[in-house]
Order: structure tokens, then C-alpha cells, then sequence
């Protein structure tokens, strides 16, 4: 079966004009542009077959969205070629358009001022959806996305979790048979981000719809994704199994504690402790050696404890430790 | 073999797009109309207007001054005049804003996504908020020629005037459009949207008929997109003819013809744009 | 002495504040100046045309956007803070300003400095000095004028403004009236006849800002001036009665906005 997206060293830079020095250097600008080049992305090559879910993860600024873009057909590269469901993104993007659906984490997508229902019927004139099969999708995803309470509200009065839900059911209304997330859920709390993953990835399973999402949240990888593509700095550093990643990367767990003492005396198996301002102690634990739980129970037992954070290490630490592990 | 002749997928094509374009104005209607409070607060706006400038060209035509162009007003004032004029452009919607904000934020990234033209469903919208400012001020406007007991003038000549005016007020949003779409290379759309509104009010006869002007100003007035806009209308409302009539509803027709077709440029142009450098 | 220093200390931060972007400042001076010249220019066609209108010449309506102009420049330059005062006041803004020992009006109306204003204010002293041919007692009546203008601008803008001490939809009701009223000031005073007339005496006091300052240059007389200064002093008393009155009921705890 071919593949639904093939991407053969893509290539987006930016060209700025620059400002130019000197009382008329606005207007020598004008007459004798100089540029400013910045590569977003500096050639990335994959292939995502039908109905796999792959992350592309990676720093800030290291060209997954616009990776992402380009695949959508909003962006043109500045060089290199890609097909998706057969079709060159940026030269069919209208034909493109009905074959795929696309959430965006950070912008909405539905008529904000609308209730949720009439945006949903507005999406079906702008598919072309025939009413009976789209009503039948629609109350299948509503059922299952547990939306219903909230089809009447305007977008606007919506929580950010409530109206991403919404969002990804929007996006799934004329049967896309590839989804791009675009950090879908950035700024959700853990019950709305458990959600959304446990939806995104039981819909493709049962749809068989290829998933493609960016994200700087190492759980929505492991839990959604079954192969990573890790691009740093416009290039890709890692296309690995998620399996493979996890064993490798991701087991690792922070903990601040917060006490009154301005250090703590704690040494445990499995348990590094990182550099850190008094009254504070970071402790870095190897969740194959240690258990987060025995740690800090071990902590509340010295007493004087005012405040305790669990946190994944940063996405730059996973990105900083698979290069670390490549130079080795 | 085709099972289905060729031209049903480009019928069908079109029945869809007429669609599209339909679902998108009646949500327009109906925003506008759950707005009530702006649309009331638009009628009484547009009541002061027609007072101040009905009692300011009252007392012009009321003093008659020989050797002035008081003798070519009509002997009510322009009262009517002033009604159809601040109709149109308290009707049209101000579309200039709505495209600065999407081109400027990146909000327009989820309409490229989708598989209809984003500046025709605009469009469409707006022309569904028209509809409901065009009802409720022509509303208010029947109800003040009612009140101030002038003259009814003829159901062929107010349906020439609703004819030129809906029409005027869609060469409006146009133009407007147009000043919008410059969003996509300057910062700031203020400064054509001023230079606009000046030529609206000078040649579209907005701040008096563009039939008291000089010859020269005239004929300048009569052939730019402005008058089309506002003048014809209002001249429609003065002195109604067939001639006027259809002369008018020429000009209306072609400018937004044309209009029409240099926004679709400028739409395509500022689209490459924003394809070959992002939102 | 509080209401004074406060609002000179307030009032002069607000300016400082408005200059701040340069450019962005330039150029709403110079864009509000083109946009006024402009319907300057409209008058001067009209004139062309219609040679008079309710008496008044081409040099009296150049007199009145002068005034008016300078007037408006003059509120809106140092006393801005009337422009969202409605929006300032629903949003609970004010709650900081009860905390503390100076009076609240004085700090609400400096609080804020118009850039575009400027423009309003030079477009008007202009139009004065060129056009609209004054001696030195002319002059100093159009400064009077000027001031009397202004207080009853002013004075509108706060009774306006503390509509939102009762009304929640009163931030756009406000702004509304006071275009409103700006409106009706921009026309010659002799063609408003019956209600239009009342109108611009009572619920909109153009005939207050504008029409009574102005005759008081055209047709200087004690009585004039009598009308003009009694009119803006009972306007300036009403707006202090009804904020008070606002006031109280916002620190009651019955306004939108507390």
C-alpha cells in the first residue's frame, strides 16, 4: 500500500530584508535590499504509512510546525517535494482540504461567536457533506466525545479543554483520513489532555485514519503515537518506536521539594540530585531503579517539607540526552 | 464509459458552492440579528443623522438664496436625499476591519484548510449582516418619512431606490474589501481606509448630490466606483427615471464587476504571499 | 488643593504617556489635522455654493471649528480619561482609586491623554488664528470661549459616563451620545428649530459646548455671556451632583461594576 505522506528533503528558509545602518538606510533598503536568511527547515525525508500515529517532537523553533504546514498545503517549501494521500500539499491544497482534517492547539477553528452546533452545520457546507451521512458521524462523534451538553453554548464561553474537544470533533466531521494535531493539548489540565488522547487514539484505531501530531508533551507521544520523528534545529535527529524512545529517553522523573532546612540530606538508589538554590532540593529519579512514591515518602519523612512538584524533564533534556546518545 | 454526463460534477460543483455561500450568509443574518442592541443603537445613530442633516439642508433650501445653488434643491430639502445616503453607509459592514484582524493575527490559516474560497464565504457573510442593518434602518427610515407626514413618493420609484441602494451598498463593502485586503503587505489599513472614506463622501455625493457640482467635478464623480456606491441611489430618491434608473444599475453592475475581480487579484496575489512566507 | 496637585501630577504622566511612541504619535497628529482641513475644505465648497446658510458666512463656520476643535483638543489632551471613563468604571477600575486619600473624578478624568488630540487642538487654534479674523478682544473671547466649551464638553462626558454606575451597556451609550453631540456642535446653531432644538439645549448639549460659546465671539454681549458661563457652571454642578451620586452607589455595592 503506498505510503500517505512521503516527504523527500523538504526545505523552508525565510528571507528578511535587513535594516540597514546609518541615517539612510531605511531608503538604501528600499533601493538595494540586503537579506537576512533563517532556515526553519533544513531537509527532512520520511514516510508515514495509512493508519500509523507518529509524533514529531522536538524543541522550540525546531521546524515541526512548519514542517507540519508545509504538509497541510498553507506553506510552500523552498525546496524539496512531498505527497500526502497522493497529492502535492501546496499545489492541490483545496483538493487536499477534503481529505484531511486539522486542529491547531493554539488557534480555534470554529466560529467563536456561534454556538458549537451551528459551527458544526457550517462545516457541513463547506465539506459538501451529504446531511444524512453527516448527521449520523456527527452524533457518533458527539456521543463519544461527550460533547453534548455542550453544542448549544458559543464557542467563546467554552473552557480551553471543552472547546479542544469540540475543535478535534469539528475537525473529524467530513471523515478525514488524516488528522494533523498541532499541539492539541497545549494549556489543557491532565483530565482534559487524558481525554483527548484516549479519543485521538481510539478514533484512529477504529477509522484506520493516519495521525500525524506535534507536541512538547512527552505523555501525548507515549500515549498516542507509536513512532516519533525527533527534529531539532530543522533537521531530523531520531525516527524511532515510541517503545524504543521510552526505554532509551523518557524514564526519568523531577522532583522539587520546597523546605525549610536549606538542604536536604536524601541519598537513595536511582536518585541524582541537581544543582539548585537553597531551601529547594531537585532531585532527578531513574523510574526504572527508583519509584517516584518511595522518594518522596522518603522526603516527607525528614520532615519540614512545604511544597512538593513532579515534573517530566524538559523536552530540551530528552532532546539534549538523545544527542547525547547519538555522539556516543 | 461515464455513467453520468460530463457537466453534472461542475453543476453539482456549483449547487454546492451556492451552498456554502448560502449557509455563511444566514449565519451573518443571524449574528447581526442577535445583536440587537448594535443594530437598535445603529438606528438611533442613523435618526440623529437625519436630523441634524435634514434640519441643516432644510434651512438651506428654506432661504433660498438667489444666485446660489438653492434654487436647485428640491423645495423639502434633501431630507429624503440624506435618508437613502446614510442608509447605504450605516448599512455596510465594516469588513476593512474583520480582514485587518485575520490577516494580521493568522487567524486566516484554518480557512486556507478548507476546501472554499475564504474571501467569497466572507463576503458572503457580510452580506448577511447587510441584510439585517439594510431592514432595520430602512424600517426606521419608512418610519420618519412617516412621521414628519412628507409626500409618499411612488412604489416603482422606492423600489428603484431599494434596487440602487442594495446594490450601492455592495459596491461599498467591495471597496472596502479592497482597502482590507491591504492588510496583506501594510501594517496598518487605516490610512486607505481614511483616503476611502474622503472620496465617499466628496465624489459618492455623501456630503451633498454630486448633481450641484461643477460640470468638470461631475463627470470625475459619475465615472469612479463612489458614486456608484452612494450618489445614484440618492439621486434615485430626488428625481426617479427609468433613464437615471438604468443608467445607474449599468454602473452598479460593472463596478462590481470590477471590484469584484480586483479584490479576486489582490486575494490571489496576498495568498501567494502568505503561502510562499506563512501567516 | 488636592483635586489640583493630583491632577496636574496625574495628568502630566498621562501626556508623557501618549508621547511615547513617536512615530505612532506624529502620526495621529498629523492624520487627525488632514481629517479635520478636510471637511474644512467641504465647508469651503458649501460656502461656494450656497454663499450663507441661518446667516452664517464661511469666516462664523470657521469660527465654530475652530472653537470646537480646541475645545475638544483641550479636554482630550488633559482631561482624556472622560473618553472610556463609562468602560473604566464598569471594568471596577475606580476600586483603586477609592483606596486612596485624593479625589476620584479629578484622577479619572487625567488619567488618560488622547495622542490624536493634539491634532484636534493645533488643527483648531489655526483655523482660529488664520481664519477666523480676530482682534485681541476676540481673541480673549475666544479663549473664554474655548474654556466655557470645554467645561460643558466635560461636564457631558462625565454625566454620560456615569451612566455605567447604573447601566451595564452604558460604555457604548456614552461614546454614542458624545458623537452624538459632537455632531450636533459641528453644524451652524441657527438651523435647529423645535425638538432638534431642545434636543441640543437639554439630552445633548451641543448648544451648551458649542452654539453659546460661539455666539458669544459673534455677538459678544453680557447677556451672552451670562447664558454661556451660567449654562457650563450648571452643567459642571450636575456632573459633579450625578457622579457623587454614582459614586455612592458604586461604594454600595449596586453598580455592574463593583
Amino acid at each position: 500500500m503506498p505510503p500517505a505522506i512521503t516527504v523527500q528533503d523538504l526545505r523552508k528558509a525565510y528571507r528578511f530584508p535587513r535594516r540597514r545602518a546609518g541615517p539612510f538606510g531605511a531608503l538604501r533598503g528600499l533601493i538595494d535590499p540586503e537579506f537576512t536568511e533563517l532556515t526553519a527547515v533544513a531537509g527532512v525525508s520520511f514516510d508515514i504509512a495509512p493508519g500509523e500515529r507518529v509524533a514529531i517532537i522536538g524543541p522550540n523553533g525546531a521546524g515541526k510546525s512548519t514542517t507540519l504546514k508545509m504538509l497541510c498545503g498553507v506553506l510552500e517549501p523552498s525546496a524539496g517535494a512531498a505527497s500526502v494521500l497522493g497529492l502535492v500539499p501546496w499545489r492541490q491544497r483545496t483538493a487536499l482540504a477534503r481529505l484531511i482534517g486539522v486542529v491547531f492547539g493554539q488557534r480555534s477553528q470554529l466560529w467563536t461567536e456561534l454556538p458549537v452546533r451551528d459551527s458544526f452545520a457550517l462545516l457541513r457546507r463547506v465539506y459538501d457533506q451529504p446531511a444524512d451521512t453527516f448527521a449520523h458521524r456527527r452524533d457518533a462523534l458527539v456521543e463519544r466525545f461527550g460533547i453534548g451538553a455542550l453544542l448549544a453554548q458559543p464557542v467563546n464561553r467554552l473552557s480551553l479543554g471543552q472547546r479542544m474537544r469540540c475543535e478535534i470533533v469539528a475537525s473529524l466531521l467530513h471523515g478525514p483520513r488524516l488528522l494533523f494535531l498541532d499541539e492539541p493539548t497545549i494549556g489543557l489540565d491532565v483530565t482534559a489532555k487524558a481525554a483527548i488522547r484516549d479519543f485521538i487514539r481510539e478514533q484512529s484505531l477504529r477509522e484506520g485514519q493516519t495521525v500525524v501530531l506535534t507536541s512538547h508533551d512527552t505523555r501525548d507521544i507515549e500515549l498516542v503515537c507509536e513512532r516519533v520523528i525527533v527534529i531539532n534545529a530543522g533537521r531530523i535527529v531520531l525516527d524511532q518506536p515510541t517503545d524504543q524512545l521510552r526505554g532509551r529517553f523518557m524514564a526519568r522523573k523531577l522532583v522539587r521539594l520546597q523546605s525549610l532546612a536549606p538542604s536536604l540530606n536524601l541519598a537513595l538508589d536511582g536518585v541524582t540530585r541537581r544543582p539548585s538554590e537553597p531551601h529547594v532540593t531537585i532531585l532527578e529519579i531513574d523510574t526504572r531503579r527508583a519509584r517516584v512514591d518511595a522518594v518522596i515518602a522518603a522526603a516527607l519523612a525528614l520532615g519540614g517539607i512545604e511544597d512538593v512538584t513532579i515534573e517530566d524533564p524538559p523536552m530540551e533534556e530528552v532532546i539534549h540526552e538523545i544527542y547525547a546518545a547519538l555522539d556516543r | 464509459m461515464r455513467s453520468t454526463p460530463p457537466w453534472t460534477a461542475d453543476l453539482s460543483s456549483v449547487a454546492h458552492t451556492a451552498a456554502a455561500l448560502a449557509a455563511a450568509y444566514r449565519v451573518g443574518l443571524a449574528s447581526a440579528l442577535a445583536a440587537w442592541p448594535v443594530l437598535l443603537g445603529r438606528a438611533v445613530f442613523y435618526g440623529v443623522c437625519l436630523t441634524i442633516l435634514g434640519a441643516f439642508w432644510g434651512k438651506v433650501a428654506a432661504e433660498h438664496l438667489p444666485g446660489t445653488l438653492a434654487a436647485r434643491l428640491p423645495a423639502g430639502g434633501l431630507g429624503r436625499y440624506v435618508g437613502v445616503t446614510e442608509l447605504i453607509t450605516l448599512s455596510v459592514t465594516t469588513i476593512q476591519l474583520r480582514l485587518e484582524d485575520e490577516l494580521r493575527s493568522g487567524a486566516l490559516e484554518p480557512h486556507l484548510l478548507r476546501p472554499k474560497h475564504y474571501l467569497a464565504q466572507t463576503l458572503a457573510g457580510e452580506a448577511g449582516g447587510m441584510s439585517a442593518r439594510f431592514a432595520v434602518l430602512g424600517a426606521a427610515g419608512l418610519a420618519l418619512l412617516a412621521a414628519t407626514g412628507g409626500p409618499w413618493p411612488s412604489v416603482s420609484a422606492l423600489a428603484g431606490v431599494v434596487v440602487l441602494a442594495v446594490l450601492g451598498a455592495f459596491v461599498g463593502v467591495l471597496l472596502f474589501t479592497l482597502v482590507g485586503l491591504t492588510a496583506f503587505w501594510l501594517r496598518r489599513v487605516l490610512p486607505a481606509l481614511l483616503i476611502t472614506q474622503k472620496l465617499i463622501f466628496l465624489l459618492g455625493g455623501l456630503f451633498a448630490p454630486i448633481a450641484l457640482y461643477p460640470p468638470w467635478l461631475h463627470a470625475i464623480a459619475v465615472a469612479t466606483p463612489f458614486a456608484a456606491h452612494i450618489a445614484f441611489a440618492g439621486e434615485a430618491m430626488l428625481a426617479p427615471s427609468w433613464t437615471q434608473f438604468a443608467r445607474a444599475l449599468a454602473a452598479q453592475l460593472a463596478w462590481i464587476a470590477v471590484l469584484g475581480a480586483l479584490a479576486a487579484l489582490m486575494w490571489r496575489a496576498g495568498l501567494a504571499k502568505t503561502l510562499r512566507e506563512g501567516v | 488643593m488636592g483635586a489640583l496637585s493630583t491632577y496636574r501630577a496625574q495628568a502630566a504622566l498621562a501626556i508623557r504617556t501618549s508621547f511615547s511612541d513617536r512615530t505612532n504619535f506624529v502620526l495621529l497628529v498629523l492624520g487627525m489635522a488632514v481629517n479635520n482641513g478636510f471637511w474644512l475644505i467641504l465647508w469651503f465648497l458649501f460656502f461656494t455654493g450656497f454663499r450663507q446658510v441661518g446667516g452664517w458666512r464661511m469666516g462664523d463656520l470657521a469660527r465654530l471649528l475652530g472653537i470646537l476643535y480646541t475645545l475638544f483638543g483641550v479636554a482630550t489632551v488633559f482631561a482624556g480619561g472622560y473618553r472610556d471613563m463609562a468602560g473604566a468604571i464598569l471594568r471596577g477600575e475606580i476600586d483603586a482609586l477609592l483606596t486612596q486619600p485624593k479625589p476620584v473624578l479629578a484622577r479619572m478624568l487625567a488619567r488618560e491623554s488622547i495622542a490624536s488630540a493634539w491634532g484636534d487642538l493645533s488643527t483648531g487654534v489655526l483655523i482660529l488664528a488664520v481664519s477666523a479674523r480676530l482682534d485681541l478682544a476676540g481673541a480673549a473671547l475666544a479663549v473664554a470661549a474655548v474654556a466655557i466649551g470645554a467645561v460643558a464638553w466635560l461636564s457631558a462626558g462625565v454625566i454620560f459616563s456615569s451612566l455605567a454606575f447604573w447601566v451595564a451597556g452604558a460604555r457604548s451609550l456614552s461614546r454614542d451620545l458624545m458623537d452624538f453631540t459632537l455632531m450636533f456642535a459641528s453644524y451652524p446653531g441657527p438651523i435647529y428649530g423645535g425638538w432638534a432644538k431642545v434636543a441640543a439645549f437639554t439630552v445633548l448639549p451641543a448648544g451648551f459646548v458649542a452654539i453659546a460659546p460661539v455666539d458669544l465671539v459673534r455677538r459678544p454681549s453680557l447677556e451672552a455671556a451670562g447664558i454661556a458661563v451660567g449654562a457650563a457652571a450648571a452643567y459642571a454642578a450636575l456632573a459633579l451632583a450625578v457622579f457623587s451620586l454614582g459614586l455612592r452607589r458604586y461604594r454600595r455595592g449596586a453598580s455592574p461594576g463593583s
